[in-house]
């Protein structure tokens, strides 16, 4: 598992270090080993570190899969824990190797409230939210959410931390009372077909004045919609509407393709986002010269909500729709990360000079 | 980079270990998950309080039990028939754990733990046989608090006797029962150690360190050191269930190796549970114990009392309607029609309905 780092000079990418190796958890092991960072890269922008938080899912060697809950009780099997990693982007240096964020689980999701010096994580397969206090490189386990794994985690005004569960509700931790709480709101879903079982958050981007975030979740035909966490006792939702296409809604629509990922905030102020799109005979009939799916890149306007398709990302051979994560550069470029392919990889949306901006990444995200 | 793979995909050794993951959840039997509320009528008992410790059933079949967390729930459920319902009862101040819920003849009394003191609570029964649908009424139940059991002492255990006319319960160092119809509490002896109760028919015993005293309902005499407990690691307090239809006691050590016991043919060793500790287990009318074993990721497994044989059953999980993993148990029940009721000792705690594999005779 390694590192890998976009690197701008060369327009090529960088491979630092293999963290299995760092983290003295080699792939020969015999357990489960140590091989993704799923949504847990968070900066500190006082010193310029960069926190990382590895994940699970890869086999011991000699094994054709792994489960973590089969192996749990297994010394010999079992992963050995998400490690934690704090590296120095100044300097290129690994400022200490790794805690054990999370023994015997890996982390989802990571995020940093940086004023306070905490890591808060989202464990998998048991579902807890984590405290990590980097003064004192010391855990604390809040207790368990729900089930189905949120993919995120964000941050507040007030440094309450948010997610949510199972049954499409926010999850709220507020550290200065130490609850988990449970808002009576449901999130969008679909009311035709769904009870917002199942929607959780998959990718959540925070507007530029930290008001409000933009998320979407991981369901059949993912909606998008806006939160505003610092207004009132329970948050405000609004339904900004689905991602993706129309769809028979008697059959399911492969998970694999229905998709919405990569928000992000760019220099222009608009929200950014990629939704995928697949040929339907009567929703979508696209060509049969054109490949099965795509990744569709869209902007939205947070002043009158309106969207409109700016890009679509062309992979040279593979997928190109499903993109977890998109971040802005400090030149005001887009990145998105895009999975289904061996190897993973990056897009880069080189962005029109007016849609540009000096420093566009900040304020930056905080939260994986 | 492709890695040579340094296994065999179609060795037995591989092809088992891929049916072994397929199995990796509950593989007998059906388990569902029951909300801690009147779905669609009620809100869940909050997140963090919900943590399930305590059940019992009363001769209706209804199961009353109680949670622990941040703040102790003690409530009510009904499954049969046109019920559907778990019904919260209301709130102990101060109180943050269930150690025990007995349902007497004439109402239930829980135990519940206040700043690590334990009192006894009241309830009286409630009318869970109704329609819960449309035209369908319940007051507030009233809860009495009965006072401190012991003088600041937490409360460990409580259990009824067979006539469900008195409870006996253990502190951290005392012996006490409660009188269901009146309430009055007595306090009856000091105990060497904290200590986990049985019931068999006149006799309650209870664990100081390898051995059993044994407390005479009838005549009110406790016999130190009555039994031996057999050969096994007895460094933990060791729960007790009974089978109701034979009356016989099981219990297990801390490695998991269970015994049967009676006092007249003393100790039975029977296989070892897959994981250590035992928690929550109960005994089905065929003779069947089930319980979950481990810590953190417990998993289900099942022991013919009469063979001594053990199966693991896998990781507890539910998928009518929702999914829900189930991880950790606090207490199980036997219910009406001999389905099994586990409370789940967790954040968002559920009652789990296990309904065993029908034996092929």
């Amino acid at each position: 598992m390694k590192l890998v780092r976009y690197n701008e000079q060369r327009d090529k990418l960088d491979y630092l270090f293999d963290l299995a190796e760092k983290v003295e958890d080699p792939p020969d092991s015999g357990r489960a080993t140590q091989c993704k960072i799923h949504y847990s890269f968070v900066p500190s922008m006082h010193d310029g570190v960069l926190y990382m938080a590895t994940h699970l899912s890869a086999p011991p060697i000699d094994l054709p899969a792994y489960s973590p809950w089969y192996s749990w009780h297994d010394p010999q099997r079992c992963f050995r824990g998400s490690a934690l990693l704090a590296f120095d982007t100044r300097s290129d240096q690994v400022l200490w190797w790794w805690d054990t964020l999370i023994p015997k689980e890996s982390c989802r999701c990571l995020l940093h409230d940086e004023e306070r010096g905490l890591l808060y994580a989202m464990s998998y397969p048991r579902d807890h939210l984590i405290v990590y206090d980097l003064r004192t490189r010391q855990r604390r386990d809040i207790g368990r959410i729900s089930s189905i794994n949120p993919q995120a985690l964000f941050l507040d005004k007030q440094h309450r931390v948010w997610t949510s569960s199972d049954y499409g509700r926010l999850v709220r931790y507020s550290p200065d009372t130490d609850r988990l709480d449970i808002s009576p709101v449901l999130l969008p879903h679909n009311a035709d077909y769904q009870t917002g079982w199942h929607s959780v958050f998959y990718d959540i981007a925070p507007s530029p004045d930290r008001e409000c975030v933009y998320a979407s979740t991981w369901c059949p035909n993912p909606p998008l919609m806006r939160i505003w966490p610092n207004q009132g006792e329970w948050p405000r939702v609004e339904d900004l509407g689905p991602a993706t296409q129309a769809r028979d809604d008697s059959f399911p629509i492969s998970m694999y393709d229905d998709h919405c990922g990569g928000l992000t905030f760019a220099g222009d102020g608009k929200l950014y986002y990629v939704a995928s799109r697949w040929r339907d005979p009567e929703f979508n009939p696209m060509p049969r010269a054109e490949s099965e799916t795509r990744g569709v890149v869209w902007r939205l306007d947070p002043q009158t909500l309106k969207r409109e398709e700016v890009a679509e990302l062309k992979h040279p051979t593979g997928q190109a729709h499903y993109v977890s994560r998109g971040a802005v550069d400090h030149n005001g470029d887009l990145f998105f990360a895009n999975i289904g392919n061996q190897p993973s990889g990056i897009f880069k949306v080189t962005m029109p000079a007016e849609r540009k901006k000096a420093n566009a990444h900040l304020p930056i995200r905080m939260w994986g | 980079m492709q890695t040579k793979k340094s296994f065999d995909p179609n060795s037995p050794e591989i092809k088992a270990y891929r049916d072994d993951l397929e199995n990796q959840f509950v593989r007998e039997g059906l388990m569902v998950t029951f909300p801690m509320c009147l779905p669609g009528m009620t809100t869940p008992i909050p997140h963090q309080e919900s943590r399930i410790t305590a059940l019992d059933v009363n001769c209706q079949g209804h199961i009353y039990g109680g949670t622990s967390g941040r703040q102790t729930h003690l409530f009510a459920a009904a499954f049969h028939g046109p019920t559907g319902i778990v019904m919260d009862a209301g709130t102990i101040p101060g109180a943050t754990a269930t150690a025990a819920v007995c349902c007497g003849e004439s109402r239930t009394i829980a135990f519940v733990n206040v700043s690590g003191r334990g009192r006894a609570v009241g309830m009286s029964h409630i009318d869970l046989a109704q329609d819960f649908i449309q035209e369908w009424g319940l007051k507030p139940p009233v809860l009495a608090d009965l006072g401190e059991c012991v003088a600041a002492e937490a409360v460990v255990c409580a259990v009824c006797t067979p006539s469900r006319k008195t409870i006996v319960g253990t502190s951290q160092r005392h012996l006490f029962t409660v009188d269901v119809e009146s309430g009055k509490i007595a306090v009856v002896a000091e105990i060497p150690a904290d200590s986990f109760l049985a019931v068999r028919g006149n006799s309650v015993f209870g664990a100081d360190g390898t051995r059993l005293w044994q407390y005479d309902l009838a005549s009110g005499k406790i016999r130190w050191a009555a039994v031996q407990l057999p050969q096994g690691d007895w460094s933990s307090p060791n729960r007790w269930v009974c089978d109701s239809r034979t009356g016989l006691l099981f219990t297990a050590d801390a490695s998991g190796r269970l015994f049967s016991f009676d006092e007249n043919e003393n100790f039975r060793c029977l296989g070892k549970a897959p994981l250590a500790p035992v928690g929550a287990v109960a005994v089905t009318a065929d003779g069947r114990l089930f319980g979950f074993c481990g810590s953190e990721i417990a998993n289900l497994f099942c022991c013919d009392t009469v063979s001594g044989k053990v199966t693991q059953l896998g990781v507890a999980i539910s998928v009518i309607e929702h999914r829900r993993y189930g991880y950790q148990f606090g207490a199980a029940v036997i219910g009406r029609d001999g389905e099994i009721v586990f409370g789940e000792d967790d954040n968002g705690g559920h009652l789990w309905l296990y309904f065993p594999k029908i034996l092929s005779t």
